[in-house]
């Protein structure tokens, strides 16, 4: 067949190449190679490899929540089934991910004596959306969140020990993890599926999708033993996927280029709190196999990132709890410029129309009250948040105009005193008081990449749907690389339930395929 | 040109004919030997022969064939080990943490590629389990190092004690601090 020639043709040059040191050389013909396999896929479907190197029923890409739910459910469902992990650890975002799982009218609910209810929770996530989500998408994820939870207690022994609550919700529904940490459901997760017979494979990255001429996605090609970041490592491989392919392999919000393509403000200027492997090639490769993609330009920031210190950090933590009881300053301008209440979009919007960082500050009344002690020092250890003994010394620290920003901190303090923000309609609480007391403490914030709400369209069925709006034949996805869940906005703690609703609707679906060779 | 190479009278008319091939034939055999010539150099610069096994360990130049390693004025190291390194490399001054890849430091205690990777001739990446074989349990080893600063470095909560030793102590580059991708901890990986 053709194309097995110019694959293995690449192939031995690229090995040629390799040991001449001809990395550059190797890359162009790569990219060279890929549009002339796609426009042959166009007339026929891709010319498939004569020998698969492995054959399983469920293919399952990323060993996130989405792609360790799929596999399991598909597993039980008696299918045979491998998970590609191209990082060398597994667990992806979900294994840095705070542990907070929301879903609606659970026991630790009643027992906290929350009243809430699947519709209610579909209710905000509508809202926070702006109405963007697909309904049915939403619904499923409302509707199915309390069974899921449910599942990761009962099935892999999660524990949950808190309510907590996040903005845009109505109530508090997000229940948290032992350790505050999504690693208490990911490790468990794939504990099980290797105890139940899934085989998972790191270091091994998806190049492409291959669709015989049907249209029908039939297996892919790998590379295994990929040492990321390393586009040159590995070795082709061809798996066979005899029932289906999920793809689960997360967002984009560490891709500058693509993110760029979608909103062209976020330079590499502004840094991610993902782990490095969230790019979007998958998504690509995956339109390229005629999926359909939505919604890509909606891409979540966090206001409350700090940028003096890596990743998520600490500063999110004493940012989120200082709003509604201390300012956040312009130091350009040492006034106020927005309120600090705002749902996550529109306060980063405000920080990016600033154009430099801004700080958030706290007096020695509210920090202690309302900031974690160990948060606290750990952000002061790693240089993000500090301590001055005047407000005289903060304006010096951050280039503020003094004069000004200490008669600005005095009309605040005045807007605490009547509970009532003239100037921006900040939410403040009934326990705040103003800013007065020695030492203050203070962060500066600049938005970090945090969610991607665009992706791939699936239907409630988690089945990928392609640009003629028909399902894609073989190929399911769950998780962040899925669009139109969450529209708009996505709310904190809706990613756990969405991966895991998601990856199990998947995972059954995917197995009950009938097989196509 | 290759002395076995048959030669052509000049006034043979056939030097006429041949002439254009032979030329193409030259072009040919000077860019594969530029290649042949690139690629060789390519091999002996950047990967080290790789380590005959009786070769003493302290003789960097056993590998490295083609580079001298240390500087000039460092004592001849062929006869030493990691102890004899340790006369000169104490704690306090001029520190070795960090500086030589772990397959290094293995050598100089007589822990050579056989040790670790069995005598295969296709050498094949290990798993931890390869080192926990002899250092010992990883609880044990995050137990011992509790109280390093800022954290703990043999556990953490996203990956407990398992996250792969080779992660930050690479044995064949130089080690790396895996949790530096999105933490500010100052670690010196040995």
């Amino acid at each position: 067949m053709k194309k097995d020639d110019v694959t293995e043709k690449t192939l031995s040059r690229r090995n040629f190449l390799k040991t001449a040191g001809g990395v550059a050389a190797v890359a162009g013909l790569a990219t060279s190679g890929i549009p002339l396999m796609a426009e042959q896929a166009e007339a026929a479907g891709d010319a498939l490899p004569k020998k698969w190197d492995e054959t399983y029923d469920v293919v399952v890409i990323g060993s996130g929540f989405a792609g360790l739910s799929a596999a399991i459910e598909a597993k039980s469902a008696g299918a045979s089934v491998v998970v590609i992990e191209k990082m060398p650890v597994h667990g992806g975002n979900s294994i840095i991910n705070g542990g907070d799982f929301c879903a609606p009218g659970t026991k630790m609910q009643k027992e906290n004596g929350v009243q809430d209810s699947p519709e209610l929770m579909l209710k905000d996530m509508l809202r926070a959306g702006a109405y963007l989500n697909h309904p049915d998408l939403a619904k499923m994820v409302a509707f199915n969140a309390k069974d899921a939870l449910e599942w990761t207690e009962s099935y892999l022994g999660s524990k949950y020990t808190r309510l907590n609550f996040h903005g845009g919700h109505s109530v508090k529904r997000a229940h948290g993890t032992v350790n505050s940490s999504g690693s208490e459901v990911v490790n468990k997760e794939l504990a099980k599926a290797r105890e139940i017979g899934v085989k998972v494979q790191m270091r091994t990255k998806l190049v492409r999708f291959l669709s015989n001429k049907d249209g029908r996605i039939v297996g892919i090609e790998v590379r295994t033993g990929y040492r990321f970041p390393d586009e040159g490592s590995g070795k082709t491989a061809f798996i066979k996927a005899r029932k289906a392919v999920v793809l689960s392999s997360g967002g984009f919000s560490r891709d500058v280029a693509l993110r760029q393509v979608h909103d062209p403000r976020l330079t590499e200027r502004f840094e991610s709190t993902n782990h490095p492997g969230a790019t979007g090639e998958a998504i690509q490769a995956a339109c390229l196999a005629k999926a359909m993609d939505v919604q890509m330009d909606w891409i979540q920031l966090g206001p409350w990132t700090s940028p003096d210190e890596k990743g998520f950090g600490y500063v999110p933590l004493f940012c989120e709890r200082l709003v509604g009881y201390g300012p956040m300053i312009n130091p350009k301008t040492g006034k106020r410029f927005f309120k600090e209440t705002g749902n996550r979009k529109e306060r980063a919007d405000a920080i990016i129309l600033v154009g430099d960082p801004v700080i958030i500050m706290g007096d020695s009344y509210a920090v202690p009250k309302q900031v974690m002690a160990t948060m606290l020092q750990k952000g002061m250890e790693a240089g993000a948040i500090k301590k001055f003994d005047t407000l005289e010394v903060v304006a010096k620290e951050y280039n503020i105009p003094v004069d000004i920003f200490i008669r600005e901190i005095a009309r605040w303090n005045s807007f605490v005193e009547k509970k009532k923000d003239d100037d921006f309609d900040c939410m403040i609480f009934k326990d705040a008081k103003p800013t007065v007391t020695a030492p203050f403490y203070a962060a500066r914030l600049w938005p970090k990449v945090h969610h991607t709400m665009g992706g791939l369209v699936i239907n409630k069925d988690a089945h990928v749907v392609g640009f003629d709006m028909k399902p894609v034949k073989g190929l399911y996805a769950a998780g962040e690389v899925t669009g139109g869940v969450h529209g708009a906005v996505r709310l904190g703690g809706v990613a756990m339930a969405d991966c895991i609703v998601f990856g199990r609707i998947a995972g059954k679906n995917a197995a009950a395929e009938k097989p196509w060779g | 040109m290759s002395p076995g190479y048959p030669a052509f009278s000049k006034n043979n008319w056939r030097h006429m004919k041949k002439q254009p091939e032979q030329k193409t034939l030259k072009v040919f055999v000077s860019l594969l030997s530029i290649t042949i010539v690139f690629s060789l150099a390519q091999f002996l610069w950047a990967a080290p022969k790789l380590v005959p096994s009786k070769a003493k360990s302290g003789d960097c130049s056993a590998c490295h064939v083609q580079k001298k390693m240390l500087p000039d004025k460092h004592p001849d190291t062929k006869a030493m080990n990691l102890e004899a390194c340790k006369a000169c490399h104490t704690k306090d001054n001029l520190n070795l943490t960090g500086k030589l890849p772990g397959s290094h430091t293995h050598q100089l205690i007589g822990v050579n590629c056989e040790k670790c990777h069995g005598k295969s001739k296709k050498q094949e990446a290990l798993t931890m389990e390869k080192c926990v074989a002899c250092h010992g349990s990883t609880a044990k080893l995050a137990e011992k190092t509790k109280n390093v600063k800022p954290s703990n470095p043999h556990t953490s909560p996203h990956y407990g004690t398992e996250l792969d030793c080779n992660l930050c102590h690479h044995q064949h580059a130089k080690s790396e601090n895996y949790c530096a991708q999105c933490h500010k901890f100052a670690y010196k990986t040995p």
